[in-house]
């Protein structure tokens, strides 16, 4: 009895289980391109909520949803309202997998718009080549991105490798009387910071400027006094921080101030263009006179920008000033992809990727002029370097280019 | 009983050969594959650590170093994305087995407790190795080449694959089990330095199941690799991997056979289906943590333990009410009183 | 490399160094009391930074004086966690059990505390954590001073409670042979728990320093419980003096390797080293030699 009852439960669990499995049936594959009328267009996305790159996945999402919302104000595209279909991946590449395998098979989205970030792109760009969407993206500008030969990657925002070339090439470019001799240049291990500073050292380098340091620190590292200590007691008169958030510049900048250590030039690859979120964490007094390269900000007069900005103020209120880049990069995303739709009369991800690769893609967003070369990289952008001159984020590279105001120099004393 | 049980096995072989062919969505097939590779993982942990008692807490070098074999090998052959891949996994596991054995011969030197903590310094010092040596790509991490797969038939040859390492790994723990070197290990966990003085090779004995255990696990991290196309360091080293494997063990019962299949099969679908619902936040973190206490505080020695012993209670029950007409309590029935419930 | 590089390593890490003693101290002493290995001691220690944090930026408390309200907080902390998972432990798998029962409590309160406030990294903040002062040609931060003093004063009163009280006895025979001490009639149970208590209580403490030197979220105590862990088994488990004396080596070498080597290879040297001491001595520096394997 007791046999038969193990054998008999064994059947009954395992039927059970077959039967329960049956239920989740469901058709799997890409959504049609076509939409029945009155149906919105909806996008996928997968946006870092939480975790490593919260506050620029939350950024994103606001850049998202103004252009979302600009477009239907509009009429949407083609005559469909856009339903914007977001969910969080909490910064994890297994988990931004997982989210666009749910927004196409499940979801049947029938557009996919990028994450945040090189490190999620990527596998993002793979998986949904496998269901022929395309990745259009405005935050995954390492050069590992470009290398995997994706047919379906578009960056909208500039490739990161060449960010500080305007910078190093201005401070090159300076008259003897005042170029800086020396330079410190510090990085932390990422894959979007650690291939900037070669470039810009190089062309430095050129200029007749001693690299007097130069070192990598690990990503995880959180006490940064030690290595911020080293830089200092180096002395040079120009630091070149390859950085990715605010606390990591910050914790430079404090250290910096208790060594008592006031480098004439200070340029952080990433915390600055933060807006609020670097000026108030720092002070806005210490935050006077650092550099950091970009290719948008709050008072650009680009195609669109300046209604982007009245909207976003209207949304979430602040100024022009505090307006992260990032906004702009994922508005960007939207742009392009309307224009695609626009010109192709259709919702197929196919015909999509064929008009971006083409040369006679005509495309503008609110960070200026865009094509794509056969990468994905966006070849046309131009990179810019802005400053922080008392409460003001202004651009000052390259120097040729009218918007751009006097530099700062030297970087005022910390504090004063 | 002993009819039962191979049927009970064949009967659930058979629910996962088709279930992919009746449940086509990639997302659940995809949730599949994951769990399939998380038994393998938990058997071949359990195969060392259940039998031996040595607790490892650093199966994530393993798994790693599995998944950069595949990844440097399909990177530097130029390797074009495919079947081809799936020659590279019992590889990997080789790679794994030759990392394990520096790394047991430290490891296993030291007192049981004392393992753990250095399994997980080992752990760490590997995920370092990973994240700054230059040879490894570093922090960006490594691309494998694009499998050209449509998304409704890519899952189909891992979940495979990965299907038959849940076969190898299962059969090869039950043929330990029951052969000389399997008890020698249970001896070890039972008294060591008793199997010691009866002449058991510990050392060896210790050093060849840890090694054994690499295997499976290494294969399971070249899956990984291949099928995410992408890894990275910090994330193929993890430091939850480690945990999470032991916890399957634990939960589905320490040293038993079935238990990590049915602890990794609960506890992976049980993640997934949190985090496709709350998506790694910090509810997630929570629903995981009180779970995971839950089930250590009430059913400390694992679901197939504490199930069957309730099983047989009730069978017990069962037979004396049929016997003697009334439903009685083992404990004061004169048939079975004074005897343990099984 | 200059000398005053390789000052200023040698000095943070005597320095800091004491901080990670301090919260060690409390791990090797839970285990060597009660056989458990408490992975949470890294969240805890965050809990600490983040109650700190929380009482100087709502209340305007100064985190040092806010100590008087964390350390007991966390003192009860850890006697209600002993009570309510830690005394139900039994059976010989005791010691593995509570490395996963540990993980499952360090999750939960990795969520609630990502839930309260958020996963961007904050620091506490306080005069002395900016300004500086001059001694041996480099500027050392006040707070690394401040920390200093603290962590020798409670490890200095705890150093006074084990060897002149008659609790401290009773914890130092726990310590030696917990069958021994039942046996002439210590209450083990109770010297657990308030062993546990106190083993989290100076979390607080370390927390409160370490929140004020490096910029802190939920997720840094993975890299926080891997150190302790390691300093423990370096120094012995269940050696109070050689978690003391580890942390000081550990940190101090690592400092030294940032600024003789390389920042990047600060954190793998540490492990290391571990698994080179515990090659040619595998009960750590201080630990007993046992008699038994296992």
């Amino acid at each position: 009895m007791k046999r038969n009852g193990r054998f008999f439960r064994a059947v009954g669990v395992t039927s059970v289980a077959v039967a329960s499995m049956a239920l989740m049936v469901t058709t799997s594959g890409a959504s049609s391109s076509t939409i029945a009328k009155g149906k919105p267009v909806t996008i996928g996305i997968s946006l870092s909520l939480s975790g490593d790159f919260s506050s620029d996945g939350l950024a994103f999402e606001q850049g998202y949803k103004l252009w979302a919302a600009a477009v239907n104000k509009s009429g949407g595209l083609l005559g469909h309202q856009v339903k914007l279909d977001i969910v969080s991946d909490a910064s994890s590449p297994t988990q931004v997998v997982t989210n666009y395998q749910k927004l196409i098979s499940l979801d049947h989205d029938n557009l996919t718009f990028g994450p945040f970030s090189s490190l999620l792109s990527l596998p993002a760009a793979k998986t949904v080549a496998r269901y022929g969407y395309a990745m259009i993206e405005g935050a995954g500008g390492a050069p590992s991105v470009f290398q995997a030969g994706l047919t379906n990657l578009f960056d909208v925002s500039m490739p990161v490798k060449d960010s500080l070339v305007p910078f190093a090439k201005w401070v090159a470019a300076l008259p003897k009387s005042s170029r800086p001799t020396t330079a410190a240049y510090v990085t932390t291990n990422d894959a979007f910071t650690e291939p900037q500073i070669p470039v810009a050292q190089k062309i430095m380098v050129a200029g007749g400027i001693k690299t007097k340091y130069y070192s990598v620190f690990p990503a995880e590292t959180t006490d940064y006094t030690p290595i911020a200590d080293a830089v200092a007691a180096a002395k040079a008169q120009v630091v070149v921080l390859g950085s990715v958030d605010v606390p990591t510049v910050s914790a430079f900048m404090q250290a910096f101030e208790q060594a008592h250590y006031n480098p004439k030039v200070f340029i952080a690859t990433g915390g600055p263009d933060q807006g609020t979120q670097f000026s108030s964490v720092v002070g806005i007094k210490n935050a006077d006179g650092m550099m950091v390269p970009n290719a948008w900000y709050g008072s650009a007069t680009t195609p669109g920008s300046q209604a982007m900005v009245a909207a976003y103020i209207k949304a979430y209120g602040g100024t022009a000033a505090t307006i992260s880049a990032d906004v702009a990069e994922a508005y960007s995303v939207g742009q392009v992809t309307a224009e695609a739709v626009n010109a192709t009369k259709s919702f197929s991800n196919a015909k999509i990727i064929k008009y971006l690769h083409s040369s006679t893609a005509k495309l503008s967003t609110v960070q200026g002029k865009v094509t794509f070369d056969k990468l994905g990289e966006n070849n046309s952008a131009t990179a810019f370097t802005f400053q922080w001159q008392g409460s003001n984020f202004v651009q000052i590279n390259p120097t040729s280019s009218p918007a751009s105001k006097p530099v700062l120099l030297p970087k005022p004393v910390w504090g004063s | 009983m002993s009819k039962a049980k191979p049927t009970a096995w064949g009967l659930a072989l058979v629910a996962l050969i088709i279930f992919p062919l009746i449940v086509t969505n990639p997302t659940w097939t995809s949730i599949g594959v994951s769990t399939l590779l998380f038994m393998a993982c938990a058997t071949s942990w359990n195969m060392f650590s259940g039998y031996s008692g040595y607790i490892s807490l650093g199966s994530g070098i393993f798994y790693g170093c599995g998944a950069y074999t595949m990844a440097l090998i399909s990177e530097h052959a130029h390797m074009a994305g495919g079947e081809a891949q799936f020659w590279l996994v019992p590889l990997a596991g080789l790679v794994a087995m030759l990392v394990a054995i520096p790394v047991g011969a430290v490891a296993l030197r030291v007192r049981r407790h004392t393992f753990v903590v250095i399994t997980i310094a080992l752990f760490f010092v590997f995920q370092l190795l990973a994240i700054n040596a230059s040879f490894t790509g570093g922090a960006a991490g490594i691309s494998l080449p694009l499998i050209p797969w449509l998304f409704n038939y890519f899952n189909l040859p891992f979940y495979y694959v990965a299907l038959g390492i849940v076969i190898f790994a299962t059969v090869l723990s039950a043929l330990v089990r029951r052969s000389r070197f399997g008890l020698q290990m249970l001896a070890i966990r039972d008294d060591e330095d008793r199997a010691l003085g009866l002449g058991v090779r510990v050392s060896a004995v210790k050093l060849t199941g840890f090694v054994m255990s690499a295997f499976t696990i290494g294969m399971a991290g070249a899956m990984y690799a291949m099928f995410f196309g992408q890894i990275y360091p910090q994330f193929v080293f993890e430091p939850n991997f480690d945990i999470t494997v032991a916890l399957m063990a634990f939960l589905g019962g320490f040293g038993t056979l079935l238990g990590p299949l049915l602890g990794g099969l609960v506890l992976e679908v049980a993640q997934q289906y949190f985090t496709l619902t709350f998506s790694n936040g910090s509810l997630y973190l929570i629903l995981l943590g009180a779970m995971f206490l839950l089930v250590i505080l009430f059913m400390p020695q694992g679901i197939v333990v504490a199930v069957s012993k309730w099983w047989n209670e009730r069978a017990d029950k069962r037979d004396t009410a049929l016997t003697t007409g009334i439903a009685s309590d083992p404990a004061t029935d004169p048939a079975t009183a004074g005897m343990n419930p099984s | 490399m200059n000398s005053s590089a390789l000052i200023h390593a040698l000095l943070d890490g005597v320095l800091t160094g004491s901080v990670y003693a301090l919260m060690a101290t409390g791990l090797t002493l839970i285990f060597g009391v009660m056989n458990i290995i408490n992975v949470a001691q890294g969240i805890l220690v965050i809990l600490g930074a983040y109650l700190s944090y929380s009482l100087q930026v709502h209340f305007g408390i100064d985190p040092f004086v806010g100590l008087i309200i964390t350390i007991p907080t966390l003192f009860v902390v850890g006697v209600v966690v002993e009570r309510l998972f830690m005394a139900r432990l039994k059976g010989p798998e005791r010691t593995s059990m509570s490395i996963l029962v540990t993980y499952a409590i360090s999750l939960i309160i990795e969520g609630t505390l990502n839930t309260f406030y958020s996963i961007n990294d904050i620091q506490i903040n306080a005069w002395y954590v900016n300004r500086s002062f001059l001694i041996f040609g480099i500027y050392l931060p006040y707070i690394y001073l401040f920390g200093f003093i603290l962590a020798v004063a409670l490890l200095g009163a705890l150093y006074v409670m084990l060897y002149r009280t008659r609790f401290g006895a009773s914890v130092r025979a726990s310590l030696a042979d917990q069958v021994a001490a039942a046996l002439v009639g210590i209450n083990v149970k109770r010297v657990s728990t308030i062993c546990f208590g106190l083993g989290i209580a100076v979390t607080a403490a370390g927390g409160m320093v370490y929140g004020a030197t490096n910029a802190f979220n939920a997720s840094t105590s993975y890299d926080l419980i891997s150190r302790l862990l390691t300093i423990i088994v370096l120094g012995g488990m269940g050696s109070l003096g050689g978690a003391l004396l580890a942390a000081i080596l550990m940190v101090t070498l690592g400092d030294v390797v940032a600024v003789v080597w390389s920042p990047i290879w600060s954190s793998p040297t540490f492990f290391f080293v571990l698994v080179i001491v515990l090659s040619l001595r595998p009960q750590g520096l201080f630990g007993k030699q046992s008699a038994r394997v296992a």
